[in-house]
């Protein structure tokens, strides 16, 4: 497939501060790329450098297969969505969509035309004559749109284009230019710090942290097999065990296979990590227990122990229930510390007995929640198999 | 008690006030002080212009013959033909001193507003700095710069940019630059006044639609800076039409003004033609910027597609 943008080895630095480092990543015709991440990662440069706004201190710009790197923004053949839209406050809706078309030299009557049409594809037809500051905020994002792709770009650049509207209006619209997108085929590079958002319009998502491309993929990629412990942090809504690997030798269940014996004081366990990486004792481990891979029930007939955790006989003796030989589930014992109602969920905070009592959170949809509350006993479970590793330089650990 | 009687004078009062302003809004009446400070400073003293404009002069000894009507100092003005020129060369001066300002302080004014940090201080402290000096000790730094062994020549001959001195003083080009420099901080302000309140990223938008720094200069940043180019326009014009100190200083008798005409004038003890040049130059100045507020209003601004 044909590629559209291709950045290679990008290096953006403001002084000190290095905003993108040797960033590299391709973007193919008629796809809608996602650049996710915090603010400050760099996206935003990342997508000013596609546009010319920013020159990168090493690497190439290539657009469509010419190199860019040195040309100015208007010698470009992208067009931006701003995040706040900027839309000319002098002219009026079409006088705003035909301005591109205008500086390319077209006569009035022709690229008047046009951009009414392309009013029309963003159903602002009724609004020609009007100037920006009479619109809505949904509004003008929509002739941002129009105005952008009137210039029938290469590539069409979004920089958040929907931070500034409320939730239901950004569902809306993201829905509308992801339509947009299909039906013109335009290739999108479209920068977010929504990951919901992001799941919602990707082809494919790059993930950035820290001015790096930490991952690229479709979203079912990023978010099922994250390759990193920033990436899962940031897109899972995970529960985060830190351990430490306390031995390694052979796999009790496959004698062939090397493993790693793991403790996490949190919930004061001990499990066996079947894996080929070379982990050795004293390394530390970050283990992400996804809040959909918990079960949780209440406990049959217990009678609950005093809230500040019963008998004190010392965290070492209060061991978590893991039989690693006969099953590879590990079983705990908790109190839900915190019930919080979210709609169409319900979150449950629970403290786990063991170990050093950490704090799980579990999200149930309302029509299969349990029927908890506070300072009910509880029983969670998960299969360790569906937990992701992630080794002390934040790089997972694959089995 | 006491109380009882300053509550009720404060509501006879207060009733007072409104049969006076037969029903006018509160809003109204706080414009009543300003409209008195006015007639003070303004109205009063215009007033009075004018009587002594339409007073008969005193044949021997003293300016004027009070409580005469007369319109021989409007039929001074216009029998004298050196009013006539004097009066031209003003209006062209003022026109093209006008222009030059707004051009060159619109220029300034963009530069200081795309520099950042450490430049744009700079380029505004040139031009505030330059406000704190008085008007006659500026026109003649002007005088000492320019002059045939001043610094600019000295400069530009040393640089091996000219054969031999300029004449910059005593002629009109030294006018020109001395008005300038006095009119300029005003127009760049004014300018750069309105141009903070312009979003950086519609020139960036402008640019990534594919209009180069120019155009977008012109499709963006004049539009929205024009009302600041207006009021320095009416600033530099009506300063420019008054001039006094630059053409006096820098100018030779070639480069009269009419307020050096006036004062020529008054010299000559005709005091009511010279407040009859006054007056003719007030109206001329008001006209023109009344004409040209309503031709800016009614284009609003530079707006096409």
């Amino acid at each position: 497939m044909r590629t559209v943008v291709e950045l290679d080895g990008v290096r953006v630095e403001y002084g000190e501060l290095v905003a993108v480092r040797d960033l590299s990543l391709s973007v193919r015709d008629g796809e809608l790329f996602c650049l996710l991440g915090p603010s400050g990662c760099g996206k935003t440069t990342t997508l000013r450098t596609i546009a010319g706004f920013e020159s990168p201190d090493t690497g190439q710009v290539v657009l469509d297969g010419r190199t860019v790197t040195s040309l100015a923004p208007y010698a470009r053949d992208c067009a931006t969505v701003f995040q706040d839209w900027a839309l000319f406050p002098n002219k009026t809706v079409i006088e705003n969509v035909a301005f591109g078309q205008k500086m390319a030299g077209v006569g009035k009557a022709k690229r008047r035309d046009q951009a009414r049409d392309h009013l029309k594809t963003v159903e602002m037809g009724d609004y020609e004559d009007t100037r920006p500051a009479e619109l809505s905020g949904g509004q003008k994002q929509r002739i941002a749109l129009a105005r952008a792709l009137a210039v029938d770009p290469d590539v069409l650049l979004l920089d958040e284009p929907l931070s500034n509207l409320d939730k239901r209006l950004r569902e809306t619209m993201q829905l509308e230019i992801k339509d947009i997108q299909e039906r013109l085929n335009t290739p999108m590079v479209y920068v977010t710090h929504d990951q919901e958002e992001a799941f919602t319009l990707a082809d494919r998502i790059g993930v950035m942290n820290n001015g790096r491309l930490m991952q690229v993929g479709d979203p079912e990629t990023v978010y099922d097999d994250p390759v990193d412990e920033f990436v899962e942090s940031f897109l899972g809504n995970s529960n985060f065990l830190s351990g430490r690997v306390v031995g390694s030798g052979a796999d009790r269940r496959d004698t062939a296979r090397r493993a790693v014996t793991v403790e996490f004081p949190g919930v004061g366990a001990q499990i066996q990590i079947a894996t080929e990486s070379g982990l050795t004792p004293g390394d530390d481990l970050t283990a992400s227990v996804r809040p959909e891979i918990v079960e949780l029930s209440p406990s049959p007939g217990e009678t609950p122990t005093s809230p500040d955790g019963g008998t004190q006989e010392g965290t070492a003796e209060r061991r978590a229930d893991v039989e690693p030989d006969t099953t590879n589930r590990m079983a705990l014992t908790g109190a839900v510390s915190d019930v919080v109602y979210r709609g169409s969920s319900i979150r449950y905070q629970v403290d786990i007995d063991t170990g050093e009592g950490a704090e799980l959170s579990v999200e149930r949809s309302v029509t299969r929640a349990p029927d908890l509350s506070t300072g009910d006993r509880v029983q969670l479970s998960w299969d360790t198999a569906a937990v992701y590793y992630f080794g002390p330089d934040g790089a997972r650990v694959r089995a | 008690m006491s109380d009882v009687d300053t509550a009720g004078g404060m509501r006879r009062v207060r009733s007072v006030l409104q049969a006076a302003s037969g029903g006018i809004s509160r809003t109204k009446l706080l414009l009543v002080p300003l409209l008195l400070f006015d007639l003070l400073v303004f109205v009063a003293p215009m007033g009075y212009l004018l009587r002594i404009s339409l007073a008969e002069r005193s044949v021997g000894g003293g300016a004027l013959q009070r409580g005469t009507w007369s319109l021989d100092g409007y039929q001074y003005l216009s029998d004298s033909s050196v009013v006539t020129t004097v009066f031209t060369w003003t209006m062209l001066f003022a026109v093209v001193a006008t222009l030059l300002a707004v051009g060159i302080g619109t220029l300034y004014a963009y530069a200081a507003w795309r520099a950042s940090g450490a430049t744009r201080t700079v380029l505004l402290a040139g031009v505030v700095m330059s406000m704190f000096t008085t008007l006659v000790v500026k026109v003649f730094a002007a005088r000492v710069m320019l002059s045939p062994e001043g610094v600019v020549n000295d400069t530009l001959l040393a640089a091996g940019v000219l054969d031999s001195s300029l004449l910059l003083v005593n002629n009109e080009i030294g006018v020109l630059i001395g008005q300038l420099y006095v009119v300029l901080p005003y127009t760049v302000l004014a300018v750069y006044s309105v141009l903070t309140g312009l979003d950086e990223s519609l020139v960036e938008a402008a640019n990534d639609l594919g209009a180069t720094p120019v155009r977008a200069v012109r499709e963006v940043v004049l539009p929205h800076a024009v009302p600041g180019m207006a009021v320095g326009g009416v600033i530099a014009f009506a300063w420019s039409a008054g001039a006094f100190a630059a053409p006096l200083l820098l100018g030779s008798t070639s480069e009269r003004t009419v307020a050096v005409e006036v004062q020529s004038l008054l010299g000559q003890f005709n005091y009511p033609a010279a407040a009859a040049l006054a007056v003719v130059l007030t109206t001329v100045v008001l006209v023109v910027l009344t004409l040209g507020i309503v031709l800016l209003r009614r284009r609003g601004g530079l707006r096409d597609v």
